[in-house]
């Protein structure tokens, strides 16, 4: 297992490495004009713009400039932010932003975990009732609705009914988190909702569901040691990437709420060929996702034994 | 009564082909899917309320009052409520909603559909060798791992920068990233089976690898991979409005519900009419493809068959 | 568990709220006499990047740090100069020197408002030499001091040989040496300029002209005054900036130590970020913010309807500062790179830029702006309303209307249409043109941002705008995209057939206008850029140029009568509208909910001081339209 583990991480480490560096040559392939600012491609003279091109080193071969780059890595130096905070440290912009990202998105996470299952058990368990419909019916409705119109939506009425300050505020942050969390949370309690109980209504058909029910097992036993402990292995792999994603942000939520967090963050620096912040975020990013992986096989690995990961090489 | 036994009962000579014919059941897998989802009357509705919808989006275009090409801004006739003249009133430039609603809704409806089956067939081909052939799992997983973790907005920007926008480019990109979540799904479905006692059976009597996937595997899985399809409608459509909202969705002369959608969210307070047809379409596009693929895929479960 | 704390929390927090322990909203202090904490909103894609006013010449910059920094002189309502830093300042040799005497006493402090160094004539040295010092600030902010100040731009060009180390090593020795800069004591700057510049003194409102303490680039390290942050950068201003949490909130607090006692300040202005004006709207609504920019959708609700609680308060705002154009391409290319001949022959035409030029009856376009007085959008000129005065008064563009021979609107159409002409010279144009295998309908292509719903709905307006007034038969507009930036995706392959956009101005003299439109000329941006005029071939259009840029000319050379140097550039200006050499659209003047008196604010069409807060005239109630118009009558009489 610990073998396992250490070959993960070093594979992980390779994938981060060669998800930075085609982020690095997409980057390059923007024409270099994309430096500029509208501004200053009309006041600079071409000259000017060479020299600052070559000053920024964007000027030199590709090879050596993706060389470079790799020895800032290995040195954990990103550089400095170029337009979204200039001249700052890129670590420093990004450490600004992504604790508030993660608190946020770590609250709807909590959340949506639990109301999501909670849902997700009161349908099982009355299922074609009601109350089935009711779920079903909400499911339904977050995922019909596109999240640009749900969350105009929960603004509109969290401001202006429940009087919800709309704007985040660092002075106030609990209860202008409200509104953000509830519009994180909306969608992602249905997904759960819905993928939890797809799995339970697969389990609840099988066999041993059965043979249970005859050997006289209660519904209720069944429902907690058998068909949940089962029906989750599927779903927990994808948690530990929920809550790795949680740091990423979401682009719309922060964008409506103006919430200082990660999530508009890589959009404004490609927009402004803000290239390391952009480099270091593909970093950040590459790494939350395969590690989040690792860790989603690690966990489905120790809820349900029959799954094998680390091949014995029984079988072709 | 007696009866000569011997005109009852004879020998017959050994025929291996007869043999085979005893196991032989009168069951297709496919046609008890059907069965058992015409027996759901509710998704057949459903059903049919969506191809009456697409149908009907091409009717609404004929018997509109204003043909979408020809539409002239006026902006005294702007934020018109619904009204004989025009169906569903008229926007901020005064141009008539009907029309501009069901072209809308006959570009997502196909974006939609040729994204869910382009991702659906990418998705289920990978995931099943993803999960199934070990030697391709180092590969595969660290493909997935790179596309996966570069962000979708690097692409799509570059897209639009170096490609241009239409609406072939959009559709293929958005199959291109969005095979993953499918395919990812689809190979844990068959980390799970793959080892199952029945598979090792028939691996044991030699049976080639793309026959345990299909005979064996894919059944079980058809049910995750129809509930996935029908989700992946209404998050294209909304994938399609998020990169609207950024300037990297469909090019300017092919408006969708996503635009319509992402427009109505400055307007909605005050002319409600403007968000909720668009919505509604988008919501019974969604609801009943739900529906459907849900009765479906409980039928596709072959543990219900038989 | 600490997730669940956190869970707690919220619904904690959730309870405080619905119990009503918010906080107070703007604006809500009661007292007659105005807001004290102002709170205004400025849209995500606009948020702030850079700290240091000299590396930056961005609006979204100049606009918070403009109320930090403070330099020479300041601009006033009626975008006149007034002291600033300079108690008098003037020249005596046509504009060829220039002496600014400054005000002693005045700190530079620290975020906290703690005292660091006294602001003396060194600074002002010392913020030129970083400017057009190459290793240290780019090439930021170097173009209005390399083209008017002796020596700048050998200065820029001397660093910019240097080793990186020794650049930025260099104190003020050699800069004095070589730059027309000086300080006889410590309370005098003396400029001396390239030509005779009459109008040096409008630069100074500008970023390029502003001072920086020595003292502060030794505090923080030469190398670390790009990257600084709100806590490192030193102030004189009115108000240090002692929150700047990005994406999200700015505040600016009143600096006790600030020089001018008398002025009135807020105690704090916040700068909320906010998605767009219809959350903004909302915002306002909640009493979050003190004044909102309407978008088309609120306002026509509110217009429309008589009961509206903002009925009464819908005000006008005053222009933005830029005076928008349809500058044409006559050099345009298609998107397969070879040259557009039918397009380029056709724009060359004296005749078919001129049925275009009275043709249109944009009102409908103006409604895009201001549904309500279209009219009042309407533009005649090049050079922008307000940014200068006749001797006696008369506003110059007002001069150039004159000129052109436009009077009053009659409040129908605008005053530049003439239909029947347009249909004339359309057949000139027509008959002209067939004789030189011109097909028609002409192709024109106008390119606006992907996905933004605004800019589509305007060009559709203004598509439908030519096919009404021109006809179908005559010129066809088409409409394409960019995704990020026109420069780089239509500017620069020559795409577009015309671009619409407005200066906005660096200095207070026609010539900053008029000289960006010249004939070979390598100053002129607009030329060089947009029209691509020096590449064309048609041999009328290149003479009409000629003489347009021979005006101009003329007219920078008179320096030693103002009222003749304006009279000549408005006859400049009035002869390359008459040939329709550039078309004008619009004047941006839209409407707001508001509790800021906008008439008392700078409105300077130049310099970077019209969001400095300062003297700002609030109330505590949102300003009703009746208030408004008494206030505008007062203002302009």
């Amino acid at each position: 297992m610990v073998k396992y583990t250490i070959k993960r991480l070093l594979q992980t480490l390779v994938t981060v490495l060669i998800v930075a560096t085609i982020v690095f040559l997409l980057m390059r392939m923007l024409p270099t004009d994309y430096f500029f600012t509208e501004d200053q491609l009309m006041k600079l003279t071409p000259e000017q713009k060479q020299e600052q091109l070559e000053a920024a080193g964007l000027t030199d071969p590709v090879g050596e400039q993706l060389i470079r780059f790799y020895g800032q890595i290995l040195r954990f130096d990103f550089g400095e932010s170029r337009r979204i905070q200039s001249g700052v440290d890129v670590v420093k912009v990004i450490g600004s932003k992504f604790t508030v990202s993660m608190r946020l998105g770590c609250t709807a996470l909590v959340i949506s975990l639990f109301v999501g299952v909670f849902i997700d058990i009161i349908q099982t368990i009355n299922k074609d009732k009601l109350l089935d419909h009711i779920g079903t019916g909400y499911t339904i409705f977050v995922n019909a609705v596109p999240s640009l119109v749900s969350y105009s939506l929960v603004l509109v009425f969290g401001s202006t009914v429940l009087g919800l300050p709309s704007l985040y505020s660092t002075r106030n942050p609990g209860p202008s988190s409200i509104l953000p969390v509830v519009c994180l949370s909306l969608a992602s309690i249905a997904h759960y909702a819905l993928w939890t109980r797809r799995y339970m209504v697969d389990e609840l058909n099988k066999d041993y569901i059965k043979l249970a029910r005859v050997k006289g097992m209660s519904f209720n036993s069944i429902m907690v040691k058998h068909v949940f402990k089962n029906a989750f292995v599927p779903l927990v792999q994808y948690i530990p990437t929920s809550f790795l994603y949680t740091i990423g942000g979401s682009l719309l939520v922060e964008r409506f709420f103006s919430v200082p967090g990660m999530g508009p963050l890589l959009n404004d620096a490609i927009i402004r060929y803000d290239v390391n912040v952009v480099q270091t975020l593909a970093i950040i990013y590459g790494t939350m996702g395969t590690v989040g992986v690792f860790l989603g096989d690690v966990l489905m690995m120790l809820l349900d034994p029959r799954i094998k990961l680390v091949g014995k090489g029984e079988t072709r | 009564m007696k009866k000569n036994n011997d005109d009852l009962f004879r020998f017959v000579e050994y025929s291996a082909e007869a043999a085979e014919r005893t196991g032989y059941s009168d069951y297709s897998y496919w046609k008890s899917v059907f069965q058992n989802f015409l027996k759901k009357k509710s998704a057949v509705v459903m059903a049919f309320i969506f191809f009456g919808l697409v149908i009907f989006s091409f009717i609404a275009l004929a018997i509109g009052k204003y043909d979408y090409a020809e539409l002239l801004t006026d902006s005294a006739l702007a934020f018109q409520a619904p009204n004989g003249e025009f169906w569903f009133g008229t926007d901020n430039l005064g141009r008539d909603y009907w029309c501009q609603v069901w072209f809308a809704a006959q570009t997502s409806i196909k974006l939609a559909i040729i994204v869910a089956l382009g991702e659906c067939f990418v998705g289920v081909t990978i995931g099943c060798l993803w999960g199934y052939v070990r030697v391709l799992d180092r590969p595969l997983t660290e493909i997935y791992n790179v596309i996966n973790n570069i962000p979708m907005i690097i692409y799509m920007t570059l897209i639009a920068l170096l490609i241009g926008q239409s609406f072939t480019v959009m559709a293929i990109s958005l199959i291109c990233f969005g095979w993953l979540p499918m395919a990812r799904n689809v190979r844990n479905l068959v980390l799970m089976y793959r080892d199952r006692e029945y598979n090792l059976a028939s691996r044991c009597l030699g049976t080639p690898v793309w026959r345990v996937l299909v005979k064996n595997i894919l059944p079980y899985l058809i049910s995750i991979i129809i509930l996935r399809l029908a989700l992946s409608i209404p998050s294209t459509i909304a994938l399609e409005s998020t990169l609207s909202y950024l300037g990297l969705g469909l090019g300017i002369d092919t408006p969708s519900l996503g635009i319509l959608l992402r427009n109505a969210r400055n307007y909605f307070l005050d002319y409600p009419y403007l968000l909720i047809f668009p919505a509604v379409i988008v919501s019974l596009i969604t609801i009943t493809f739900y529906l459907v693929g849900n009765a479906f895929s409980d039928a596709a479960d072959p543990r219900n068959h038989v | 568990m600490k997730k669940r704390t956190k869970v707690l929390a919220l619904v904690l927090a959730l309870g405080m709220v619905l119990t009503g322990c918010g906080s107070s909203s703007a604006g809500g202090n009661g007292s007659g006499d105005g807001i004290k904490d102002l709170v205004t909103w400025e849209t995500s894609n606009r948020e702030m990047e850079n700290m240091v006013i000299l590396n930056t010449e961005m609006a979204n910059d100049l606009n918070v740090l403009g109320n930090c920094v403070e330099g020479l002189l300041e601009t006033d309502a009626q975008g006149k100069l007034i002291p600033g830093l300079a108690k008098e300042w003037g020249t005596e040799d046509g504009g060829l020197t220039w002496t600014f005497k400054l005000r002693e006493g005045v700190k530079w402090v620290d975020v906290n408002g703690n005292e660091k160094a006294d602001c003396t004539a060194q600074d002002f040295v010392t913020g030129l030499e970083w400017v057009m010092n190459f290793h240290k600030n780019g090439a930021a902010n170097t173009s209005m001091p390399t083209s008017l100040i002796k020596g700048a731009g050998e200065y820029y060009e001397y660093t910019k040989n240097l080793p990186a180390e020794e650049a930025l090593s260099m104190d003020n020795t050699k800069f004095l040496e070589m730059v027309g800069i000086e300080t006889p004591d410590d309370y005098t700057v003396v400029y001396h300029c390239i030509t005779n510049a009459t109008y040096f003194d409008t630069v100074c409102p500008s970023a390029c002209l502003y001072p920086m303490s020595a003292a502060f680039v030794a505090e923080v390290g030469v190398e670390n005054v790009l990257g600084s942050s709100n806590e490192t950068i030193w102030y004189n201003g009115p108000y240090t900036l002692t929150e700047y949490i990005q994406g999200n909130t700015k505040t600016l607090t009143k600096n006790p130590t600030y020089w001018d006692k008398e002025c009135s300040l807020f105690d704090t202005v916040t700068i909320r970020i906010i998605e767009d004006i219809t959350v903004g709207f909302q915002l306002y609504q909640n009493g979050e913010l003190d004044h909102i920019d309407l978008s088309e959708a609120n306002l026509r609700t509110i217009w429309n309807d008589e009961n509206n609680e903002y009925r009464d308060q819908l005000v006008e705002k005053l222009p933005r500062k830029y005076s928008y154009q349809m500058h044409f391409n006559y050099d345009k290319y298609n998107e397969d790179g070879t040259p557009d001949t039918n397009y380029n022959t056709a724009i060359a035409n004296e005749a078919f830029r001129q049925s275009i030029y009275y043709g249109l009856d944009l009102t409908k376009y103006f409604e895009r702006t201001n549904f309500i007085n279209p009219l009042k959008c309407e533009n005649n000129a090049y050079t922008m309303k307000g940014l200068l005065y006749f001797s006696d008064g008369t506003e110059y563009t007002a001069k150039v209307k004159e000129l052109l021979g436009f009077g009053e609107s009659d409040g129908k159409t605008p005053v530049r249409f003439d239909g029947a002409k347009a249909q004339e010279l359309k057949a000139k144009a027509m008959e002209e043109l067939s004789a030189k295998g011109v097909t028609f309908p002409v192709e024109l292509d106008y390119y606006i941002v992907a996905g933004s719903q605004n800019a589509l709905d305007t060009a559709t307006v203004l598509q439908q705008i030519f096919s009404e007034c021109l006809g179908d038969d005559y010129i066809k507009l088409n409409v394409g995209t960019y995704v990020s930036s026109q420069t780089k995706e239509v500017i620069q392959p020559q795409l577009h057939s015309f671009v619409i956009n407005g200066w906005g101005a660096d200095y207070g003299d026609p010539q900053n206008f008029l000289g960006q439109e010249t004939y070979g000329e390598d100053t002129a941006y607009y030329s060089n850029n947009y029209s691509n005029i020096n590449n064309a071939t048609d041999a009328d259009l290149i003479a009409t140029y000629k003489e347009f840029t021979d005006l101009v000319n003329k007219a920078n050379a008179i320096t030693d009568d103002m009222d003749a140097r304006y009279f000549a550039y408005a006859e400049a200006e009035a002869y390359m509208l008459q040939h329709a050499l550039s078309v004008p659209t619009l004047l941006d003047i839209s409407w707001q909910l508001t509790h800021v008196n906008d008439y008392t604010r700078s409105n300077a069409m130049f310099g970077i001081q019209n969001y400095m807060y300062k003297n700002w005239e609030t109330s505590v109630d949102a300003y009703t339209t009746e208030q408004y118009d008494a206030i505008a009558e007062e203002f302009y009489k």
